[in-house]
Parts: structure tokens; sequence; C-alpha cells
């Protein structure tokens, strides 16, 4: 493959002709920065995510499934949900969020309706594919069965997780997901800092954040 | 309709700074740097980072035809295109051509210092189409009609008052003086275009050839409602942005965010490679990727000099500089400002039309030591000084007539000891003229220069007839 | 007898021949037997640092020749100028030459004055008494070319009745920068500023550094500020016996 802009750059850097892998090592498979980074105990990396989450200005907590209900509604009154938007996972569909939403009386809009209608909704529940700890990071992969609105639009977003999600590190999930069309880390609340150096949270993203962690 | 004011030279900027100018800078360069200071703390093997960094970032370099192409060939696979744009001017018609084949009427913009380096906005204007920043700070000044004054904080330097009177005048209302309030403003006026635009152009801070992916950084979220909401994805991206892999990723990950605001991640970091596959998982139809050379190939042609495409695009250098933290972004005249403008600017636009930048420092060497890539500043500013001095293989001198011949009278006195000497008998004779409390002030051009800002001591050259007058043994008695 | 030779720099020779004659009497009275060439004249440095790297040459020519007399080592109270010669030198000649080779002698024995005592002499206290507050200065080219991070603190903690006070901004650039302050005069003119009032809310009565040129700026700024804290090289204070 080339052009000129391809023939330019040989030129400059004083080939003559085209090579077609690089010179010279990548120095990035040097060990020693890469060594994985060996997780704590199961319960340490959880309570390490969610202390991030909290630096983070989000809401962090664990959760158990009976939990949910009550959990649910107090996120609704806190933050007057009126319309809502879900992830139709196996699991968000095992726990019977969306049940659970109507029974509050929430409007539910389908996580593949169109930006518009997705935008005048005020919470979005997702899961993460992966999470982690060390920077309180949510990973999120995106399909039609995860579309990427839900953790974007509405003003509130709500990831509801599990401890099988957490990952060591950043290599780690490169390693598993390099491959996808699409990845999104969120490390909190959307922010800015641009008027006056004010910290605002929620400039075009959501300005809640609410992670639970699944017990069971 | 936004304008950057007329570049006007940065020693004639630099004499009548805005008042308000450093302070602003400097509110947010303190913030930036003990925010820092903290994270770099909390990494043991940070120097080790940085020089793996830098490491990785030379090989690219040295190798950006290989792995270019490696990305062109990715990109398309994964289901996006590809456009190499030579200059500034293809780039524009790129994208205007986009824009036209799918009916644009409006872009929203993400930042991206490419797309100001090649003056889009102008372009896309010009061509009756609205463009729209959609991040916050450069919202308000394109509302403004004003530049940029710090690469990560555009419009540190107004005034929550001022931001509030834009608002008011520009979108028709009464806008209040709070940050929180206006951001909210922002929100609602932009979440409007974000739904109804057809194409989203973003720029992008890495470029992954291992599987042609773009990678962008952002905290506010209008990055991701500028490459997910529109159907037409354009991401203008300069061909130094290009990375092996995602291992080589992970250190540039763990290097930006920490060195740039203090953050360990910033809120969002995209991974995207093509356009979407499902219609049901959003994001947009098509993904155009415009690699952007305009001269950067010709500046890799300087060994010395190209280490510059090492940069990440932090800022950090400008946090810590105090020429850049007492003049502002604006003494910079282009789209990147601080050290890292004045290496790249002189190389990119050439050293006739930039030809102070690579002065305007004291060599101080505050930045290298905070590059996380380890870009030797202070030598490459010496080798652009050379460019301009002397001139090299890459252009001809460009200083100016009377500085040349001061260097060279300068040269001669200082290589004969006995012209030397005789300056040195002579500066005296100024003393009695210029004097007051043991000091010299007043003294007439080019001494002027100096005298106008502080008193210059009494020249008295007397060691050396010290030392030859007076034996050794007196020496070491208290006055003489 | 351990040798040494002086190397003056041109503006230590134009405006402080008493810093030169403390700093011959500090390094006698350590037992060094001092030459003094007097064909130098300047380093070239603010010729170089313009980019001006051809006409460097006669004057790094001029100076190399004037200290290849003796192969003692070459002592000078000037962080920049030491590392101008130790770090440039060798580059401004092509490799294989004469004048190369003579580059790379020099610069293998060229040494700031602070880093002279402390690492070549093994010396850390030089008996000097000086019972005010002072403040330190961390010039750029001595802390960050030489890398000589902690030499002049160790020689002021060994001073009779010194109080030592930190500078808010210890390291940050006073704004001398060479021709900087004559090519950029406003911009020259705020970094000092800043520098001198630093200096003064720091509550010290003195401050000082090691570097001449600085001392120049700094020096003009603390009294165009109209305050009586007294600027001196390192040199002057080490050379302080009895209380002033």
């Amino acid at each position: 493959m080339t052009n000129s802009i391809l023939e330019n750059i040989r030129r400059s850097l004083g080939r003559t002709t085209q090579i077609s892998s690089p010179q010279g090592t990548l120095l990035s498979l040097r060990p020693t920065i890469y060594e994985p980074r060996l997780p704590e105990s199961a319960d340490a990396e959880i309570a390490r995510f969610l202390d991030e989450i909290k630096k983070l200005s989000g809401v962090g907590q664990k959760l158990s499934p009976t939990d949910i209900d009550s959990a649910l509604k107090k996120l609704i009154e806190d933050q007057n949900i009126r319309k809502a938007t879900v992830w139709e996972t196996p699991h968000l569909t095992q726990l019977g969020i969306a049940e659970i939403l109507n029974s509050l009386g929430v409007d539910l809009v389908s996580p593949n309706a169109s930006k518009h209608d997705m935008a005048l909704c005020d919470l979005g529940i997702t899961e993460a594919d992966y999470l982690l700890p060390e920077t309180g990071t949510l990973v999120l992969r995106s399909s039609t069965e995860k579309p990427r609105a839900v953790s974007l639009l509405p003003r509130v977003h709500l990831a509801i997780v599990r401890p099988e999600m957490l990952r060591a590190d950043m290599h780690q999930v490169f390693e598993e997901a390099k491959a996808s069309n699409y990845l999104v880390f969120i490390t909190g609340p959307s922010r800015t800092a641009d008027i006056e150096l004010t910290v605002t949270l929620g400039v075009h993203g959501p300005k809640n954040l609410y992670v639970w962690m699944m017990d069971k | 309709m936004s304008e950057t004011p007329t570049y006007i030279g940065f020693e004639e900027y630099s004499e009548h700074v805005p008042v308000s100018i450093p302070s602003a800078v400097q509110q947010a360069t303190n913030r930036f740097v003990s925010g820092r200071a903290a994270r770099v703390a909390e990494l043991p093997q940070w120097e080790e980072l940085r020089q793996i960094g830098s490491d990785i970032r030379l090989h690219t370099i040295e190798n950006m035809d290989v792995y270019l192409a490696q990305l062109e060939e990715k990109v398309i696979a994964a289901g996006g295109h590809v456009h190499w744009a030579e200059t500034a001017e293809d780039a524009n018609r790129i994208v205007l051509q986009l824009a036209k084949e799918h009916n644009v009427k409006t872009a929203v913009k993400s930042k991206s210092m490419a797309t100001e380096e090649i003056g889009l906005n102008h372009a896309l204007e010009h061509a009756g189409i609205q463009a729209i920043e959609t991040d916050l700070g450069e919202y308000i000044i394109q509302l403004a009609g004003t530049g940029p004054s710090h690469i990560i904080v555009p419009a540190v330097h107004l005034k929550k008052e001022e931001v509030a009177a834009i608002f008011s005048e520009k979108l028709d209302m009464n806008a209040p003086t709070d940050p929180i309030e206006l951001a909210r403003i922002a929100r609602e006026v932009l979440r409007e275009k974000f739904l109804t635009a057809e194409m989203g152009i973003t720029g992008g801070n890495f470029l992954v050839a291992e599987t042609g992916t773009l990678v962008m950084v952002t905290n506010e979220g209008n990055g991701r409602m500028c490459s997910t909401m529109p159907d037409l994805h354009v991401a203008v991206v300069g061909i130094d942005k290009v990375i092996p892999d995602w291992e080589s990723l992970t250190v540039f990950l763990k290097l930006l965010a920490r060195s740039a605001t203090g953050q360990k991640l910033s809120t969002y970091t995209q991974f995207i490679t093509g356009p979407r596959r499902e219609e049901g998982e959003f994001g947009p139809k098509e993904f155009h990727l415009v690699l952007l050379d305009n001269a950067r190939s010709n500046v890799l042609k300087d060994p010395i000099g190209r280490e510059v495409f090492k940069c990440i695009r932090c800022g950090a250098c400008a946090n810590v500089c105090p020429v850049y933290k007492n003049v502002g972004g604006f003494a910079y005249g282009s789209f990147i400002s601080g050290p890292i403008g004045a290496i790249l600017s002189p190389q990119m636009l050439g050293t006739q039309a930039a030809r102070e930048l690579p002065y305007a420092s004291t060599l101080c060497g505050a930045c290298a030591d905070v590059c996380p890539v380890k870009i030797p500043i202070p030598k490459l500013l010496l080798h652009l000084r050379r460019r301009v001095a002397q001139g090299d293989a890459f252009a001809l001198p460009t200083i100016s007539a009377p500085i040349h011949a001061t260097a060279t009278l300068a040269s001669l006195a200082l290589a004969q000891n006995w012209i030397y000497r005789l300056g040195a008998h002579l500066l005296p004779i100024l003393n009695p003229f210029f004097r007051k409390n043991n000091w010299l002030s007043g003294l007439p051009y080019p001494i002027s220069r100096w005298t106008k800002v502080r008193p210059l001591p009494p020249f008295s050259a007397s060691f050396r007839n010290w030392w030859k007058n007076v034996p050794l043994k007196k020496r070491n008695l208290r006055d003489d | 007898m351990t040798k040494a030779q002086l190397f003056i720099t041109c503006l230590g020779d134009q405006f402080y021949t008493s810093t030169l004659q403390n700093m011959t009497r500090i390094l006698e009275r350590l037992g060094v037997e001092l030459v003094f060439p007097p064909e130098q004249t300047c380093c070239g440095q603010p010729l170089y640092n313009n980019g001006f790297e051809d006409k460097t040459r006669p004057v790094a020519l001029n100076f190399m020749r004037a200290f290849a007399k003796s192969d003692a080592p070459i002592i000078g109270p000037s962080g920049s100028c030491v590392s101008m010669v130790k770090h440039h030198y060798p580059s401004l000649f092509k490799e294989g030459t004469s004048e190369h080779a003579l580059a790379v002698d020099i610069a293998s024995r060229i040494y700031e004055f602070t880093e002279y005592l402390v690492n070549g002499l093994k010396v850390t206290d030089v008996g000097a008494v000086y019972p005010h507050k002072v403040t330190y200065h961390a010039t750029c080219h001595y802390l960050r070319e030489m890398g000589l991070k902690k030499e002049a603190k160790t020689l002021l903690n060994s001073v009779k009745g010194l109080e030592f006070i930190s500078l808010k901004e210890e390291e940050t650039c006073c704004g001398f920068g060479g021709s900087f302050s004559v090519t950029f005069p406003e911009v020259s003119r705020v970094m000092m500023e800043n520098k001198v009032n630093d200096i003064i809310a720091s509550g010290a009565d003195t401050v000082v550094m090691c570097e001449p040129g600085c001392l120049v700026n700094i020096a003009g700024g603390l009294y165009k500020a109209g305050s009586k804290i007294r600027a001196m090289h390192i040199v002057d204070l080490l050379a302080t016996k009895e209380s002033s």
C-alpha cells in the first residue's frame, strides 16, 4: 500500500524501499513494566473499586439481589426519575429490572429506540464488561443488546456489576477485548473545569453515576 | 463566526500581556502541577514508564510508514474509510466533500487541535455548514471569537462573568454567572445539536496500528456524543499519532491523564474500530479517518527535530514553564503553545514564520523534567536556534542583520584576549556617567534593554591586576 | 599538592572581582595551588545559546588553549559556564580532530566550585560564619544541566549560625536566561519580579546562589524593589569568617 505521503515518509526516514515490518525491536515487549498486576483478594479488589468510584463523586455500593427493589425505589425518588432505559442483557432481565421500574411508575423506553427518545430518559441502566479497581473504571462494549447511548444520554447512569467482571489491570482487559469494534472506559461522571476551573459534573455525559456491585 | 486574532509576534505580544492572563493561566497550571505531582508519587515506576514511552515513540517515528500502512489496512478491514491529506487544504477538501455527499448542514465537533491547525471551522462555515464546538471551553471561545490560552482549558482566561456575558449575547438570553448553571445551559443547547447533526468531527489521541483503532481521551462526554450520535463520524488525526499496539497504549494511558490534569484516567476513553456493526448498538453508520500530513513528513527528515513527534499532547511542559505561565497561549501565535509549541511550530510552519519562538525560553529545563515521553525540549530549542541563526540542511538562516553583526563582533572580541581586555578596560569609563548608589542605570541602547528593567553593577574588572600584583602571602588578607 | 586552574567567567571578571578573590582565598586555604591562565575570556555561552555555533568555535578554542597549558582541573563559580564547557564543547568540533580531542580533555576536568569542594575535595565545612536568615535560589543550569541538587545546601548546612529558609519557588527560573533578558525584557522582568517577591516573602535577609548571571539579575531586582535583602554568590557567603 503506498501513496505520496507514505513515499515522503520513507524518503525522510532515509529508506529507498518499502518495508513491511518495522526495524528495531519494539521495546514494549520488555517484561519489566508489563508484569501483570497481581490482584489482591476478591474482597479487597471490590473495596478498592468502590472506593475509587466514591473518590470520583460516583455512588458505589454492594448489593444483594433481594435489595434491588428498595434500592431502585430510593434512586428513583432521589433522582426524580420518570423515564428510564435498560440494557436487555440476560442478567438484568433475570433481576427483573424492567418490571421493578414499571411497578414504580417509571416509563420504560426501549434501549434500541431512536436517539431522540433515548435523550428524554432520566436514567440509563447498564452492566459492564470489565471493571478496573485501581482507577474505578467501568469498561463497556457495545452491541444491539448493549447500546452505547444508554450510558451516555440519560443524566443518571446506573451500572449493575458483578465481581467476576473485575480485572487486575488494563493489560488484561486489552488482551481480552482488543478485538472489539467499540470499547469505552467510564471513570466517573462527566466533568469539566473549563470555567474558572470550577469542577462541574454532567456537562454532556451523565451527571450522576451509580455502581451497584451485586454480591451473588 | 469564530476567527483567531492576528498573530502579532511573541515579543510584541509579551510587552503588553493583558493583566488577567497570567493569574488565570496560573490558576490552571498550579492545579495541574500539584495534581500531576500527586499522581506521579503513586507510581513508583514512573521514570521507567517515561523511558519506555520515549522508546516506543521513537521506534514508531522511525517506522512511521510501516505502522501507518498497517493502520490503514486494519481500519479498512473494520469497515472504515481512510483518507490521506497531504496539506491542510487537502484535509478541508476531503471533509467538505464528505459533508456534501451526506447533505450535512450541521457538524458537531469535539476538541481537536488538528482541526484547529487546518482551520477546518472556517472552511466549513465558508461552505455554509454550521460547525459547532462542543467541548465547553472550545464552545466558549468559539462564541467569544478568541483563540485558546491553554492546551487543556482553552477558556481559562475568561472570568465566569465574561462567559455569562458571552452566552447572554450570543445565545440571546439572560445567563447567570454560576459556572454550574453555565455548563447546564451549554448542555441543553448542545444536546439538541448532538441529536440533529448529520456529522460528528473529532480528533484522536492515538491510532493503534495493530487493530486500526482510534483512541479518544476526554472528560465531558461530548467526544462520545460526536462519535456516537451522528450517522457520519469523521476523525481528523495527525499521522504522528500512530502507535504500534495495545500493549504500547497501556503505557501512554498511564502517562497521559496524570501528566495533563492529575487524573488517573480521564472520564471517558473510547476505543473505536470502524463504524457500528449493528444498527441497534448506536454509533455512526460510516467512519472516516482523515490522516493529516501537513508538513509532518517533511519534519521527519530532521533526525534531531523529529523527536518532537514523541509528544502526546499532555500540556505538562506548559504547566511548568515560567515563560508560558506569564504570557499565556496567545503569545505563541499558533494552534499549539508553551514549550512544545516553541519546538513544533517552527518546524511545521518554518523558521521564517516562527523565528522568535525558539528564543522565547531561558532554557531553564523545567519542561524536560516533566515531559512524560522525555522530549529534550531545551536541546531542540537550541537546535532550532541554530537553524534561525546560521541555517542548516533544512533552512536558510533568518536572523536579523543587526543581531548577526553583533554576534560576529562578539565572537571576534571574545576570541582575542587583547580585544576582550581592551573592552574590559574601556567599560568602566561609563561608570561615572550612569552611577547612582553603587549601581548603573539609564545606560544607552542596547544596554538599556537591561537597565530599563533593573540596574547593572558598575564595571570593575580588576581581578587580573590583583592576581598579577598582589603576592600570594598577602592574598588571604581581608582588605585589598 | 593539589593544583587547580581558575576560570573566572566574563561576568565574574566584569562585576564580581571580590567574589573571585574570595574563591581564590577559600581554595588556597584548603591547600589548593592555583593557576590563573590570563588568556581566558569567556566560555562562549551567549553565542552558543543564540544558535551561533560557528561563531562559538573560535571563542571555545581560545578557552581550551588557555586551559590546556596545565593539566590541572579547572574550577569556575558558575554552573552554566562550566556546563557549557563540559556538556557542549565536544559537540562543537568534528570527531577525530585534535580540537575535538582537546575539547573532550578539557570537558573531563572542569568543575563548578561547589561541586569541586563537596565532590572533589570532599570538603563540606570551610569554617564560614554567617548568623543570618538565608534563602537559596537554585539556578537552572546548575540544578538541571549539572545535576547539582545538594552540593550548595550541604555547604550552607555547615555555616555557623546560618538559619536556612526555603523559597516557595526555589527551582523556578529567575528570568535571566542570558541574552533572554535583553531579547524579551518584559517577560524577563515579570519572572525576575516573581523571584524577588518570593525572596522577600521568605523572610530571609540574604539570598544566595551559584551563578553570577542570576546574581546580577536578582541583586538588581531586589535593589529596584527597595529591598535591603543581600544577594550573594555562595562563594562570598562561604568566605565570611566573622559576623557582619
